[in-house]
């Protein structure tokens, strides 16, 4: 049935899932999600064991700032509805108010990772450098991680962009911007995590 | 949640999927946000019940996601969440394994 549909122009009512190649893709990915979990599970457990080593350093409780981590977390969350409001688009094939809300996706994506620059910067003056102490190693390396996420994510979405202008959304297509979705949501999620156990944790001591 | 699915009469072709729970998904992380950090600044809690009250409040806020969001508690997801389960529980373990080295 699929295919008389295909024949005629039409595409699919979710054409992310209309070929098995667009399905091997999704499922595929969910396992790289599954294997990015237990990445950052490694990461999280070694800021854990190291997060009081301090050596004398600037502790977290009088380091971090929660009213930029704050807007920090105000504007992830609000990119991952604009990457969902682009999904709710492209399963009502209006190819326009995809690449638009992608765009507003990567924007907000740009936003987020200047905060996080300003914020490293404002740290390095306060002597909190990579190599200062264990808790300054594996925090940066940890929030680092995931600021190269978002930027990897920022770099894809608008290649796909690009190439969205190129050849429109079709059933090959489609599987690329819903994976990016997903991406871009597994990002926000392992934020959740960070603001919750390195900032708000750090806070309490 | 169940209700929602059998809502629909079986006659009628697929619908097309509205923003509605997607609204609900991002105002609930906003507010489980807005308590995490509210709980932190103002409260005078408990230390470790403070601990524990914010690691619950992030991992409902990341089911929340994963189930809205990312569709996982629309039908044809089981490997998804094996796969996904499964990188938990090593993520999991490799944490509380750190914890228990340096603590205990």
């Amino acid at each position: 049935m699929a295919n008389a549909h295909h024949a005629a122009g039409a595409l699919p009512a979710e054409p992310e899932k209309a070929t098995l190649e667009g399905k091997n893709k999704l499922l595929g990915f969910w396992l790289f999600l599954g294997g990015e979990m237990v990445l950052f599970g490694t990461l999280f457990a070694t800021y854990l064991t190291l997060r009081h080593g301090t050596a004398g350093g600037v502790s977290a409780e009088h380091l971090f700032k929660l009213e930029t981590v704050g807007w920090s977390t105000f504007i992830l969350l609000t990119s991952s509805l604009t990457s969902v409001f682009a999904m709710i688009a492209m399963h009502r094939h209006q190819l326009k108010a995809l690449l638009g809300w992608l765009a507003v996706t990567v924007l907000l994506g740009l936003s987020f990772l200047g905060l996080e620059i300003y914020e490293f910067v404002e740290y390095v003056h306060e002597g909190h450098t990579f190599s200062a102490n264990a808790f300054a190693t594996s925090f940066y390396t940890l929030v680092g991680f995931h600021g190269a996420h978002v930027a990897f994510g920022v770099l894809w979405i608008t290649l796909l962009i690009l190439q969205g202008l190129k050849k429109g959304l079709t059933v090959v297509t489609a599987p690329k911007f819903y994976v990016a979705s997903l991406y871009w949501h597994f990002i926000d999620v392992v934020w959740v995590f960070i603001f919750t156990v390195v900032y708000l944790m750090g806070k309490v001591g | 949640m169940s209700s929602e699915h059998h809502a629909s009469s079986p006659g009628k072709p697929h619908r097309v999927e509205g923003p509605k729970n997607h609204y609900l998904a991002y105002v609930v992380s906003i507010l489980l946000t807005m308590l995490a950090f509210a709980a932190v600044i103002y409260g005078g809690l408990d230390k470790s019940f403070l601990i524990a009250f914010l690691v619950v409040l992030g991992i409902v806020q990341a089911v929340f996601q994963l189930a809205v969001w990312m569709h996982m508690k629309e039908r044809g997801h089981t490997f998804p969440i094996i796969g996904l389960a499964f990188g938990f529980v090593i993520a999991l373990t490799a944490v509380i394994a750190a914890l228990y080295w340096m603590w205990w």
